[in-house]
């Protein structure tokens, strides 16, 4: 069942507890959400004082944001509002935190691992490492890049697109006084972490500052209301669509049918194609544009065929 | 056949599994807690669902952007029997 639906989950009370595994001693966590299946999860990291480790990498696609404090990571030094993405097998330099840290830290694949090492694997896909300050290096944009969208007032700055699914990493804030009068659902699951600031959904009341919530697809959630403003990062892990309705009594099953009978509508070749028997190949059609992307690793975790699976 | 690092992660260390299952165990206590506290929110739902019908018959629903439309009466959903949920 991947992630259970963690919403909403306000952290800022929970007790941090000693990361020992290997390459994270002298850290602390709070586990926000995690992969039953595979161990994958997010979790918020407290790099302590003089924290300090050698080169290396992990098996797992990596995301991190730096909330608090500054880490130096071979040549680079990265602060508050720092986000970088580090694919599986590629050696990150020595880490070091002198003023120690705090982080959301993620990884896509299995639980966190660390290997000491300063080459990258043979395999690592390293033209997909990206590295930013997102509050200096990045502009807001209107929230457009999904249509339907949502009201004016809520802003992005996209840190991280996957071109194969389209998944994708943001940083996104909402105006005081926002408000938008809609349910939404996806076909994608959605994270998020408040940095900053309060914002209420009719399903889930007020979510605050260190609130967080991991919801699989299909779940409702809106009307939407920020009284004063909010500043979060997020993610999908595929494409984000709006799907926008009023019924609030809705459940996950008649949300999908509904999706799909979007589809039907909208896209009625596309959905003849694959509804057809014998057209239903199970690890997905030809693509001559990415014809390796049965591999992809991240396809594969969306379609529940993970190598490392917890037995 | 593509191959990917994620394949090659070598075989996880005692020390990992203990980890993993002190971590779903408290997420599934957690998940729990988050049930409940959804639960005791249900009478105030309501009368956000009510407040939002309303919305969308005066000010209008968000089609997209600040796009709004009025909803008729009888476009307005019934509630149905079964228990309302909002955590799956």
């Amino acid at each position: 069942m991947a992630r259970p639906h963690i919403e909403p989950y306000v952290e800022l009370d929970t007790p941090y507890k000693k990361l020992d595994l290997n390459g994270f001693k002298g850290s602390e966590y709070k586990a926000l959400s995690l992969d039953i299946d595979t161990g994958a999860c997010t979790l918020k990291v407290q790099f302590n004082n003089g924290f300090k480790r050698k080169p290396g990498l992990s098996y797992s696609d990596m995301e991190i944001f730096v909330l608090e404090g500054r880490i130096k990571v071979g040549k680079e030094v990265w602060g508050r509002g720092h986000h970088a993405f580090v694919p599986a097998g590629m050696a990150l330099g020595a880490m070091q935190s002198e003023p120690g840290a705090e982080v959301l830290l993620m990884f896509n694949d299995s639980e966190p691992s660390f290997y000491e090492s300063d080459k990258n694997h043979q395999l690592a896909l390293t033209a997909a490492f990206t590295s930013l300050n997102s509050y200096q290096d990045a502009p807001w944009a209107p929230a457009t890049l999904a249509n339907p969208s949502v009201a004016s007032g809520c802003m992005l700055k996209v840190l991280r697109y996957d071109p194969i699914t389209e998944a994708c990493s943001f940083l996104y804030c909402m105006s005081p006084e926002y408000a938008q009068d809609n349910i939404s659902y996806h076909d994608c699951a959605e994270e998020s972490y408040h940095i900053w600031g309060t914002s209420w959904m009719m399903q889930f009341g007020d979510l605050p500052t260190g609130g967080y919530f991991w919801r699989p697809p299909w779940i409702n959630h809106g009307a939407f209301r920020c009284e004063r403003g909010t500043i979060a990062f997020g993610r999908t892990d595929s494409k984000l669509h709006n799907y926008f309705h009023f019924n609030p009594w809705s459940n996950p099953d008649e949300n999908l049918h509904r999706a799909a009978a979007h589809l039907y509508r909208q896209r009625p070749t596309l959905f003849q194609w694959v509804a057809t028997d014998g057209h239903n190949h199970p690890h997905g059609p030809d693509d001559f544009e990415y014809p390796h992307y049965h591999d992809d690793a991240q396809v594969r975790h969306l379609h529940g065929h993970t190598p490392n699976e917890i037995k | 056949m593509a191959k990917r690092v994620q394949d090659k992660k070598p075989k996880r260390s005692k020390s990992a599994m203990a980890w993993l299952e002190e971590n779903i165990a408290e997420q599934k206590l957690r998940y729990k807690a988050i049930v409940k506290e959804m639960d005791e929110l249900a009478p105030t739902r309501a009368r956000w669902y009510k407040e939002f019908l309303e919305i969308c018959q005066t000010r209008g629903t968000n089609v997209t952007g600040d796009m709004r439309r009025k909803i008729a009466k009888h476009e307005v959903p019934k509630k149905p029997k079964r228990k309302d949920r909002v955590v799956y």
